[in-house]
């Protein structure tokens, strides 16, 4: 851990006070660089009453980079040592080159082979050529990404696969940020469309405002034929409908923590999802991590990015990385590890965000971050505390393992966490992916191709037992349901149900 | 079988070729042998770089002018050979600032286009470089890849009424009355294109004036005559990395020395070289230490060198000469100056001239002075147009943008298809459909290889490099049978057999040098796949002796039954080792 002890020590009331607009209390912290806040985008997307910063930074610059432009941009973090300068920042403007990557590559296929998309459509030429192939056929001066690259999900899947550990999907991140900054029409529906489903938490935050009117509006006859007429948004799924209160504002009407502890502490990072749509799972957290002796902090926080990774939107995607990652230091200086339930959103904080992004104390959020479940099966005697726990009735879940959670070895928690508990039975519906993929299945032209993709998953939850649905990821569940139109739930929920708590 | 021509050229390198293309152009009748695939000796096996010159600023200014000049002829006449990606002279602390300003000075006093530029502004065009460098001077070098050069050349002289004879080596000089009439060459498989299994043969070709354009081999055609041709042959190894870790040509701005060059090549880096004296141009020690030292001596200027994957290594033979009685002994300081000797004036020997020494980048001057002077012995009159008329692939390259739509390619392969074949694209690449790629590592389709076995015949590596087919990471791994399939279609099924072993022994050789850390991984998979896939390790059809059936076992339903022959009796020596009827060594023995 570096650098978190020269700031300043905010208490844990002033975090929770300001609610669901980070940006609007905090002012940014002197030192985090300004690179990624200076573009113009040509649909404005404003981020959550942040003003849009115009000072005089590099029109050119790209929003990732590898180590030389924030070292000598703010940061203080990167040390230009250099037996351990990592020039990762070759390509004009910011880019990454990622051109290295390749050399670990023996072109085996086993990232081709357990490729959702490619086994389904045989137009994608699969996660091999997207990243080492096409990497190594480059050169500085092309910008010529293969369109196919807007094909892939991102479920990373093949970083899973792959026996030699190629950065693959970091070469795919960063060739869909260079497609989508370079070749990319502006103007386009497909770039519009993308943009909004990318800033699903800036019109979240809004309709959170008035959830019932947007509830009301959605499921208005006809709202989802006009999204697919003008936006390209698949008219065949429903929108899911917001919390009447979010997380937050439970929450701050709660009092905040109801655990003090600073030997034990979190800092919740709850993502969009629970907060405006399944405040349910975040309560549970508070309650499952309350009660074992947890104090929950819950930091001002933005999107972690995965469906802005997802549509190339990387410039997006770095703007809420620096306020999430000042914050998130913050915490950590406080003593807390962080905790997402959302398993994308650990995902992203863990892996994608030092890999894309050179924001000073990145590479300690990374370090200090874990999946709700995941950590407590590490601290805590979770078997013990489940041994005497007795549900009101006998349940049975279909649980599906998102590839997220797949990636980040988390696949089979869930089941371990709950085959023994008394009253309740938990089938692992295989490993196949959803093929939701956040954002993905969203789109009217990806829409088949993805339910062709959760095929598998729809038939194997039939065939279980349960039919309630589980699963750590909020796009995976509504995809589960509109499969098979079981109710979903998170582990945590079923958790915060098994444990003794007083509710 | 013999046949009258104006002009025999032998040698199949850059300066052949080029020969061969500037005497067509003017109209004489000629003939190009060579004894293995074009660029088969020293043209095939150097780094490719462009020179601007700056290399010899300082040591040899006569030739370093002649690369400038030659350098912005090759780019105007071989656009689709040539990589415009500039150089540097880099310096270290550790090195001079004296000859930084000699370097800087000779640049300029040669024309050669030259700014000096600080350390940062040198990493931040290629942030791979060392922290230390302190500063660099930028000069116009460049890439050329010299097989699609010789072949570009060697197509321009076919158009033009001229004959290509590859494959076919020089096995005596023809003299009558003490003249120089022609040679016989030995055709590996008969005249034209190289087909394997067809038998060899032997054939007397006359003309009425021989050329040595044989580099490093001119003492032996020389031999062949009778008369001494002193080439001094000087080895330098090359080492080939798996990625572009720089985009520019990086030079050790130094007095001569040892790993002083990083080429971008295509998909890949090439570091050179060395420069050391040998016996034979081909056989000679190819040593570790030589790949080691590149590595080590390159990674002061570009640290990633060290962990980097390599790919291959390989060994080229340098033509120097110099005239009797200048009594060098370091090669390094051997003129890379070109000779014309007339073995007429030299030896009394009429009706042939040998060309030495010299260098890729100056090989269309060679070629013009040569053809000159063999004019004038024929008292033939012509202009040379070479330097001003485009090869062939290389004419209005501009037009080339829009061809990934149409072609139904992937961006980056239609790319470098285009790359490589110019103005040639179009018809190349919509001359088959479907049009799957082939070669996945360097992004060649089957477009692309059927066009070049058409040119090539069933010789897999003229294959190769016209389309760098088989040159990428797997180094034929994934690829060599793929190719070999394109020839199925014209040729029987041994001679595609041939076809394939012969490419893949050939990735193998230069691999060997370069098996550590994860070349030696993809070896190892390669071996592994094809063994398992394709039964290469132990395949009955590539042995001499025949399939021992008997020792296979008769199969389950046979076991049941106890008058079901003898496979209970034979249990022990049965199928379990996946019925290989041979001991080992006649398994592995000599493939």
């Amino acid at each position: 851990m570096t650098g978190h002890d020269e700031r300043d020590t905010t208490t844990d009331a002033d975090r929770i006070d300001d609610g669901d607009n980070a940006g609007d209390v905090h002012e940014p912290h002197p030192g985090v660089p300004t690179l990624g806040r200076d573009e113009q985008p040509s649909i404005f997307v404003p981020d959550d009453g942040e003003p849009e910063v115009a000072d005089g930074g590099d029109e050119r610059s790209a929003a990732t980079d590898g180590g030389v432009k924030s070292a000598t941009g703010g940061s203080d973090s990167a040390e230009l040592d250099p037996t351990t300068y990592d020039p990762v920042d070759v390509f004009p403007g910011g880019d990454l080159d990622l051109r290295d990557g390749a050399d670990s590559c023996y072109k085996c296929t086993s990232c081709d082979t357990s490729c959702p998309v490619a086994a389904v459509d045989d137009e994608f030429p699969g996660p091999k050529f997207q990243g080492p192939e096409q990497w190594r056929l480059k050169r500085k001066d092309d910008h010529d990404i293969d369109a196919s690259i807007t094909s892939c999900s991102n479920c990373m899947r093949c970083d899973d696969a792959c026996p030699s550990s190629v950065p693959l999907s970091q070469m795919h991140n960063e060739a869909r940020g260079q497609f989508v900054e370079r070749q990319m029409e502006k103007l386009s529906r497909e770039y519009v469309r993308n943009r909004i489903l990318s800033n699903y938490r800036f019109f979240a935050s809004i309709a959170s405002k008035v959830p019932r009117l947007a509830n009301f509006a959605t499921n208005l006859p006809g709202a989802m034929w006009l999204a697919e007429k003008t936006l390209g948004v698949t008219g065949e799924r429903e929108f899911p409908p917001f919390a009447t209160q979010t997380f937050r504002s439970w929450w701050r009407e709660r009092g905040g923590a109801q655990v003090e502890n600073p030997d034990k502490r979190v800092a919740y990072f709850h993502g969009c999802y629970s907060n405006y749509n399944t405040p349910e799972v975040g309560k549970a957290m508070v309650r499952v991590f309350e009660h074992f002796g947890y104090e929950v902090l819950v930091p001002p926080q933005k999107c972690s990015g995965t469906p802005m990774f997802a549509n190339g939107m990387l410039k997006d995607a770095r703007r809420h990385a620096e306020t999430n990652v000042e914050e998130l230091v913050a915490a950590i200086g406080e003593g807390a590890d962080i905790i997402a339930s959302c398993t994308s959103c650990s995902m992203s904080l863990r892996q994608e965000y030092p890999e894309l992004f050179d924001i000073h104390g990145i590479e300690d959020v990374s370090n200090h971050t874990f999946e709700a479940l995941e950590y407590l099966r590490i601290y805590e005697d979770l078997e013990g505390a489940l041994a005497d726990s007795e549900l009101d009735e006998e349940r049975a879940f279909a649980y599906h393992a998102p590839c997220h959670a797949r990636n980040q070895g988390l696949e089979r928690q869930a089941v371990e966490t709950f085959r023994d508990v008394d009253g309740v039975v938990i089938e692992d519906v295989g490993d196949s992916c959803s093929g939701i993929s956040g954002t993905y299945g969203w789109k009217k032209e990806k829409y088949e191709t993805s339910m062709k993709i959760g095929e598998e998953m729809f038939e194997h939850m039939e065939h279980a037992e349960g039919d309630v649905g589980m699963t750590e990821c909020p796009t995976c569940a509504m995809q589960m349901e509109h499969g098979t139109g079981y109710e979903i739930e998170h582990p945590l929920q079923l958790l915060a149900d098994a444990l003794p708590i007083d509710a | 079988m013999s046949e009258q021509a104006d002009v025999i050229v032998v040698g199949g390198g850059s300066t052949g070729c080029g020969v061969v293309r500037d005497l067509a152009r003017r109209g004489l009748d000629t003939v190009l042998v060579e004894k293995g695939n074009l660029t088969h000796g020293t043209t095939g096996r150097m780094h490719g770089l462009l020179h601007s010159g700056g290399r010899y600023a300082v040591s040899d200014r006569k030739s370093a002018r002649e690369c400038i000049e030659e350098n912005l002829v090759l780019r105007d006449i071989a656009g689709h050979c040539v990589e415009e990606t500039g150089g540097m002279f880099v310096k270290r602390p550790e090195d001079s600032e004296e000859y930084f300003q000699e370097k800087l000075e000779g640049c300029r006093a040669c024309d050669i286009p030259a700014e000096v530029i600080d350390g940062e502004e040198a990493r931040r065009r290629e942030p791979y470089l060392a922290r230390d460098v302190e500063k660099a001077i930028v000069v116009p070098d460049g890439a050329v890849d010299p097989f699609r050069l010789c072949v570009a050349n060697a197509a321009d002289a076919r158009e033009h009424g001229a004959r290509i004879e590859t494959h076919a080596e020089v096995t005596d000089v023809l003299i009558e009355d003490g003249e120089v009439v022609g040679v016989e060459v030995e055709h590996d498989t008969g005249p034209g294109k190289r087909v394997h299994r067809e038998p060899g043969t032997t054939e007397e070709i006359r003309a009425r004036y021989v050329v040595n354009a044989t580099g490093a081999w001119a003492g032996q055609l020389g031999e062949m005559a009778g008369v001494d041709v002193e080439v001094r042959p000087s080895k330098g190894v090359m080492t080939v990395m798996n990625v572009r870790q720089v985009d520019t040509v990086i030079n050790r701005c130094r007095p001569k020395g040892d790993a002083d060059i990083v080429v971008p090549h295509e998909t890949a880096c090439i570091l050179g070289t060395t420069d050391e004296e040998v016996e034979d141009p081909e056989d000679y020690p190819e040593e570790e230490w030589e790949v080691d030292l590149m590595i080590e001596t390159l990674s002061e200027l570009v640290p990633a060198l060290k962990d980097a994957r390599t790919l291959r290594s390989f060994w080229g033979v340098r033509p120097l000469y110099e005239p009797p009685g200048t009594g060098t002994d370091d090669p390094t300081d051997i003129t890379r100056d070109y000779f014309l000797l007339d073995h007429d004036e030299r030896d009394d020997l009429p009706g042939m001239t040998s060309i030495v020494g010299g260098k890729l980048t100056t090989y269309r001057m060679m070629a013009e002075s040569i053809s000159d002077h063999v004019c004038e012995k024929l008292e033939y009159e012509a202009e040379c147009d070479t330097a001003e008329v485009p090869l062939p692939g290389s004419e209005d390259f501009s037009v080339l943008r829009e061809y990934m739509e149409e072609f139904g390619i992937r961006s980056p392969v239609g790319r470098r298809s285009a790359q490589r074949l110019g103005s040639k694209t179009d018809d190349v690449l919509s001359s088959v459909s479907p049009n799957p790629v082939v070669c996945e590592c360097e992004g060649v389709t089957r477009a692309e290889i059927s066009h070049a076995i058409g040119e090539a015949g069933s010789d897999l590596n003229a294959v190769r490099l016209r389309t760098r087919a088989s040159m990428g990471n797997c180094q034929g791994g994934f690829c060599t049978h793929r190719i070999a399939a394109e020839l199925t279609q014209e040729y029987p099924e041994p001679v595609v057999r041939d076809a394939e072993d012969e490419l893949y022994q050939e990735r193998w050789k230069g691999q060997r040098h370069a098996l550590w850390g994860r070349q030696l991984s993809q070896a190892m998979l390669n071996h592994l796949l094809h063994a398992t896939t394709m039964n290469r390790d132990g395949d009955p059809a590539g042995l001499d002796a025949g399939v021992d059936f008997a020792a296979f076992d008769a199969g389950p339903d046979a076991a049941d039954d106890p008058t079901g022959g003898d496979a209970g009796a034979d249990s022990g020596t049965a199928a379990a080792d996946g019925g290989r009827p041979f001991d080992e060594g006649g398994i592995d023995g000599d493939r």
